[in-house]
């Protein structure tokens, strides 16, 4: 038993640096982990549902361009709860900076990496990681 | 009319028809007793949230391979690959239950689980019908179940191990070993597992699963779940198919669910929507 407890733990600790960012419902290997883009803009819309919470961002348009509306998937409302979430983390009007792996075929959709709220400065993260760690009982 | 008289038609009824006759050995169980709900107290405390170890799942999965069948090792490759070139196959994107085993081996959600005299019940996150019943009570496992998602449980405690053992599987179930990577079991899977903690808030689940159309023998291994009680942790419920709509008003002024955009499972901004 203790061994396979601390098996477990040392694959953990190993794990840490190595996991992408796990989700539900679907793999996220459509989004390229390998690139990071960041959005500045708008938000949109903010989606509290399962399987996956959606945020839609209206993006600064490169280069003197057009704003561009992006989605944004994050993981379950549950999951987020548990990593202090709530459905009014964002909010329409927010302006934002948002962290994400692009889809790797060019549409307007990625995975998301982590939030800034340009006005406080807040920044919001979705590692499911933290939610694993074993304690803080 | 006197009550004898009154049940005579029905007699005369169970004797022609032979379904209703059939229902007259229809088990009745009792109502627990008091005594049978303090035995729950003398069983391993389970409350809480159990959220499952991911990292440990994809650990496993590197340590512990699936023997899959060389024909079926194939497939898995091709999907393996697949996922690795950002193509994932999209197992769960009908929202269908992951069904037994494999809610418990790639479940990326949290579960619980409640005791009721004759009864352990599974409640998984991320869809109502992540749902398990395993019957406690001693009943035998019948010969020829309805073949359902999660199958037909009966269990019985080892000490503080619940020991389960679960038939009837749809032979559409997937055994997989992530999101993208999995395969149809394709009928007379039987899982066995041994639950039981191995810390006061992890709890091991144990599985051999026989899977004699796609394995080469039965695979055992363990998943991992620890226990969090903090209040944000609590499940919440999920329903997979409400990701597949928006929030949206009719003529009417009505609150009603419309379709949202999405490709191959990914939701996306409408072509029309600027």
């Amino acid at each position: 038993m203790t061994r396979l407890v601390l098996a477990a733990a040392a694959l953990t600790m190993l794990g840490v640096a190595t996991s992408p960012p796990a989700e539900a419902h679907h793999s996220f290997a459509m989004f390229d982990p390998s690139k990071a883009r960041t959005l500045r803009g708008t938000v949109r819309e903010f989606r509290w549902v399962n399987p996956h919470v959606s945020l839609f961002v209206l993006a600064d348009g490169g280069t003197g361009g057009a704003p561009e509306l992006w989605a944004v998937e994050l993981t379950s409302p549950g999951n987020l709860t548990r990593l202090g979430w709530t459905r009014k983390s964002l909010k329409p009007g927010d302006k934002v900076l948002v962290e994400i792996n692009p889809l790797r075929d060019g549409q307007r959709g990625g995975g998301f990496r982590k939030a800034t709220l340009v006005e406080t400065g807040q920044v919001l993260q979705a590692r499911l990681i933290d939610i694993e760690k074993k304690g803080e009982q | 009319m006197r009550p004898a008289s009154r049940l005579l038609p029905l007699l005369a009824l169970a004797i022609a028809c032979p379904a209703i006759a059939q229902r007259a050995s229809d088990r009745v169980d009792p109502a627990p007793t008091a005594a049978d709900w303090q035995a729950i107290a003398r069983l391993p405390d389970w409350s809480g949230t159990w959220s499952p170890d991911i990292v440990d799942q994809n650990a496993q999965i590197r340590t512990n391979p699936t023997p899959w069948k060389p024909d079926i090792q194939r497939q898995v490759d091709h999907w393996t690959a697949e996922e690795a070139a950002g193509r994932p196959k999209g197992l769960l994107i009908d929202c269908l239950p992951h069904g037994t085993p494999t809610f418990i081996l790639i479940t990326h959600n949290a579960l619980e689980i409640l005791f009721s005299p004759g009864r352990v019940t599974i409640l998984g996150e991320s869809d109502g019908n992540r749902l398990r019943r395993i019957h406690t009570d001693g009943r035998a496992m019948p010969a020829d179940p309805d073949p359902s998602f999660h199958g037909y449980s009966v269990g019985h405690w080892d000490g503080s191990t619940l020991v389960v053992d679960t038939k009837g599987i749809l032979p559409q179930v997937y055994l997989a070993v992530s999101e993208a990577v999995g395969i149809p079991n394709n009928g007379d899977m039987r899982v066995k597992e041994r639950i039981h903690l191995v810390d006061p808030d992890t709890l091991a689940f144990d599985l051999e699963i026989d899977a004699p159309r796609v394995l080469t023998r039965p695979w055992k291994t363990t998943r991992l779940y620890h226990r969090k009680r903090q209040r944000s942790h609590e499940i919440v419920e999920g329903v997979c198919r409400q990701g597949d709509f928006r929030d949206a008003t009719d003529a009417r002024g009505n609150a009603i669910f419309a379709p949202a955009y999405q490709q191959d499972g990914n939701i996306l901004p409408a072509p029309n929507e600027k």
